[in-house]
């Protein structure tokens, strides 16, 4: 009897001690292929890029130095998805605005129609800060290869469908060390709502 | 079974409450024909229309104009149904603010839906203009500039 009650004791320590483990130390996985080397594990990295922004300034890896961000794939004539996963974009935008941890990075999947001009004017007009929130076009062939290849989303040519182009309507979480650490459905709030929390979670683990 | 009798106390219903009034101008059968169009109308706009202009019809900044309190709509039944139809290309200005962002046409939709859809955004977000009909439309329609 005595040592029935010390098992449930037992058990109920490592119960609470769990619960406040999983409460505190909650992290985000790393998505995408790993590779064990020197049994290190190395995670998914975005590649290094190169792209220009509606300010007609450069944009790469360095921009983002010290900085956690969300990217996503649309283009500005898009009649289907796009308009909504701007506007649940623009949400992530008004609750990190003051963050400078923080930033966005739409890219142009129609980079011939969707000139610096035109990003420009769109951006202005959305009524977000270009040091924030990015939009770049550039070589086409560059966006979609860091899509597919970095970002793990589909980006292709369609001229059956509306607007000419099929893309996935995510948004993708990058760490400070460029590691994938979430991808949401940018067309849902309630993904959107999730993505928040995690960024939260994530900017905690450089506290 | 059970969706016809309530189909059938709905419109017993709508017409007792014009019976009473009596002076309405709006028939019991108009009313009735109103609440389907709205009913139809609040589904395709959600499915065609809001991305863009909301559910609440209040638009996205200076990208999507708003229809919720939208000047646009004063007077203009004819050209909201082309634009439904053929969408929009070039400069707008709507209370007093310019938008300039290319709205796509939707050639999948029936007359019928269009008027569904432009009486649900009459009579919407304060709005009260009353029913839109297919033959208005259909005639709008046709009237419809190609440019």
């Amino acid at each position: 009897m005595k040592n029935k009650g010390s098992i449930l004791l037992t058990f109920l320590i490592a119960v609470i001690a769990l619960s406040c483990d999983l409460q505190t130390d909650k992290k985000l996985p790393y998505l995408g292929r790993r590779q064990i080397a020197n049994g290190d594990t190395i995670f998914h990295t975005i590649a290094d890029f190169k792209f220009v922004n509606q300010d007609s300034n450069y944009v790469t890896q360095e921009t983002f130095a010290g900085k956690i961000y969300v990217a996503d794939f649309f283009f500005t004539s898009c009649p289907t998805i796009c308009p909504v996963m701007k506007t649940q974009m623009l949400r992530v935008y008004e609750r990190y605005k003051d963050d400078p941890q923080v930033s966005i990075l739409s890219h142009s999947i129609d980079p011939q129609h969707d000139t610096v001009a035109l990003l420009k004017s769109f951006a202005g007009r959305l009524g977000v800060e270009s040091n924030k929130w990015h939009f770049i076009t550039g070589d086409k062939e560059e966006i979609y290869k860091v899509g597919q290849t970095s970002y793990m989303v589909s980006a292709v040519e369609d001229p059956t469908e509306p607007g000419g182009f099929i893309h996935s309507g995510a948004f993708i979480l990058v760490d400070k060390q460029r590691r994938v650490r979430g991808i949401y459905d940018g067309t849902l709030s309630d993904q959107v709502d999730i993505l928040m929390s995690d960024m939260d979670l994530l900017l905690k683990e450089y506290d | 079974m059970t969706k016809i009798v309530i189909a059938f106390y709905t419109a017993v219903i709508l017409v007792s409450c014009t019976g009473k009034t009596g002076e309405s101008s709006v028939s019991a059968s108009e009313q009735v024909k109103l609440e389907q169009y709205l009913v139809e109308g609040r589904t395709l706009y959600l499915q065609h229309c809001s991305a863009c202009h909301q559910a609440d019809g209040k638009g996205l900044a200076r990208l999507y104009p708003p229809l919720s309190q939208s000047d646009y709509l004063e007077g203009n039944v004819e050209k909201v149904v082309c634009n439904i139809r053929n969408g929009l290309n070039g400069p707008i200005t709507v209370n007093g603010i310019e938008y300039n962002q290319a709205m796509s046409a939707n050639y999948n939709l029936t007359p019928l839906e269009i008027a569904e859809i432009t009486t649900y955004v009459y009579n919407s977000w304060g709005r009260s203009d009353g029913l839109i009909s297919v033959l208005e439309v259909e005639k709008y329609l046709k009237n419809c500039s190609k440019d």
